[in-house]
């Protein structure tokens, strides 16, 4: 499953949870996993805002056809898992203040889902198309590194974090071409060596940390 | 008498200077007895460390410190086997970069092997028939006219420079640094970065296993016609060139695709020629 599918089932997804096939992209690419992540939040926040009363028909009517028109629900479409997706039916009194408040989360649903663009494509690595280092978060081991090497001189503190970043984004890459062919012998060399680079940069560092 | 006066103050200003200007920099000699094979170890932040060989059967080391701030302590095992040079920071000073270097000139006699760690420190090996592990972060490595010897090199971001090396074994891993190697043969060499390019010049010869391999650094190698290899080139996205008329091989550990693998062998095959690069370039060209 690549992004675009996804991104197809996303409603389905935020309804009703994702199958295993749609749960294991979640847990291999980071992008649609913060999306996910956000839209959560967006609801979750939006439900906070709004008062207890449910909108008028016109109201849920004027969000089906939004949602139709942005191509996010599709005209007789059946979802993935045979459920069909229903709007809920609303009561019958609804302020005018929770009629904003709900326009306003749709509106924000659906800035969201536009603006997103999965900068993957299949096949994807990070170094693909980029000259910039990926932009991984140091992990605690990492942390540890850069504070051996924090009273050296700004140069070499600076050097230390971006062959960190580097050699993370040599690992990230050479896992993803193992798991994608665990039987190609240059894959698996090219794991190896990412590992040895980055046991260099500790084993380095930590000289810093002993002297 | 006015001129005669003016010259009289400018040459004795000038006769002050040079000396108060010395007097900054405190030079050192040791001369230490080494057991044959033994190894000395430099440790030294920043500054220089110049190595090369001596007929003698001592180590000699002149070290120049530029302020009073640091110190170099040196031990010596009571073998001999192990002689250590260590610069450090006087305690409870804060010595500026400038202040905090130390450069070295060291002599070892052939067969003695030297151990030299540094974070900024510039390291050059000149003319030597000895073991060399040699580890900076940001300075700078040269390692030249060296046979017959193990040179290990660790680098995070420093260049690293290889010229008339032979019969010896080298292993070169930069993560951000480039790899330069001209005229380096022996029955292996190894060359390794994440980002950085390594370029090689030369014709493999001796028989050796060369092997390169980046991440997204690209990888050049220049050979002459003459050359005996059997090449072995793969990079997962990044793009293969050669200009070698090379007999592609029929089977190998991974199958030949336009423009990002390729097996093959020039002449009778004799070195092995590896060359890995996960999305960097890799090019073969005539020298």
């Amino acid at each position: 499953m690549n992004c675009q599918q996804f991104h197809e089932v996303l409603p389905e997804i935020l309804e009703n949870g994702g199958n295993e096939e749609e749960e294991g992209h979640l847990r291999a690419c980071p992008d649609c996993a913060v999306l996910v992540q956000d839209l959560d939040y967006i609801g979750t926040q939006a439900k906070l805002m709004m008062p207890m009363h449910d909108p008028s028909p016109r109201v849920w009517e004027g969000i089906e056809q939004s949602l139709r028109r942005e191509g996010l629900l599709q005209e007789g479409r059946t979802p993935r898992l045979g459920n069909v997706m229903v709007l809920p039916h609303p009561a019958q009194n609804w302020t005018v203040t929770g009629w904003i408040m709900a326009a306003a989360a749709v509106l924000a649903f659906a800035a969201v889902l536009i603006g997103y663009h999965p900068k993957l494509q299949t096949g994807e690595f990070s170094a693909q198309n980029s000259a910039a280092p990926s932009t991984a978060v140091f992990d605690g081991d990492d942390q540890q590194v850069l504070s051996q090497v924090s009273h050296q001189e700004p140069a070499v503190r600076q050097a230390y974090e971006t062959s960190l970043r580097e050699v993370n984004a040599y690992i990230v890459d050479a896992r993803q071409a193992v798991k994608q062919a665990p039987e190609d012998t240059v894959a698996q060399e090219h794991l190896a060596d990412a590992y040895q680079q980055k046991e260099m940069l500790y084993q380095m560092a930590s000289a810093h940390g002993l002297q | 008498m006015t001129k005669l006066n003016y010259a009289a103050t400018f040459g004795l200003a000038v006769a002050l200077a040079v000396p108060a200007m010395w007097a900054a920099e405190v030079h050192k000699e040791a001369r230490l007895d080494i057991a044959p094979g033994g190894s000395v170890n430099i440790f030294n932040n920043g500054g220089s460390v110049n190595l090369h060989s001596d007929a003698g059967k001592q180590v000699v080391v002149v070290y120049t410190m530029h302020s009073d701030k640091v110190e170099v302590d040196q031990t010596t095992t009571a073998d001999k086997r192990r002689a250590e040079f260590r610069t450090h920071v006087i305690a409870d000073q804060k010595p500026s970069p400038e202040e905090a270097r130390v450069d070295y000139d060291v002599s070892v006699p052939k067969g003695v092997g030297v151990t030299v760690s540094g974070a900024t420190a510039t390291i050059v090996a000149d003319n030597m028939n000895s073991d060399l592990t040699l580890s900076t972060d940001t300075g700078q490595v040269t390692v030249r006219n060296v046979y017959r010897s193990h040179i290990t090199v660790h680098s995070v971001a420093a260049p690293v420079t290889l010229s008339n090396i032979t019969n010896g074994t080298v292993d070169v891993t930069t993560s951000t640094g480039t790899v330069e190697m001209t005229s380096v043969f022996g029955p292996k060499v190894k060359a390794g970065t994440t980002s950085g390019n390594i370029t090689y010049r030369g014709d493999c010869a001796g028989g050796g296993e060369y092997s390169f391999a980046t991440h997204s650094g690209a990888i050049d190698v220049f050979m002459p016609e003459t050359a005996s290899v059997d090449l072995s080139a793969h990079t997962e996205t990044g793009a293969l060139q050669t200009d070698f008329a090379f007999k592609a091989k029929d089977h190998n550990y991974f199958t030949n695709k336009q423009g990002s693998s390729f097996s093959g062998t020039s002449n009778s095959g004799l070195s092995s020629l590896e060359l890995r690069s996960f999305s960097g370039k890799i090019r073969v060209k005539k020298q």
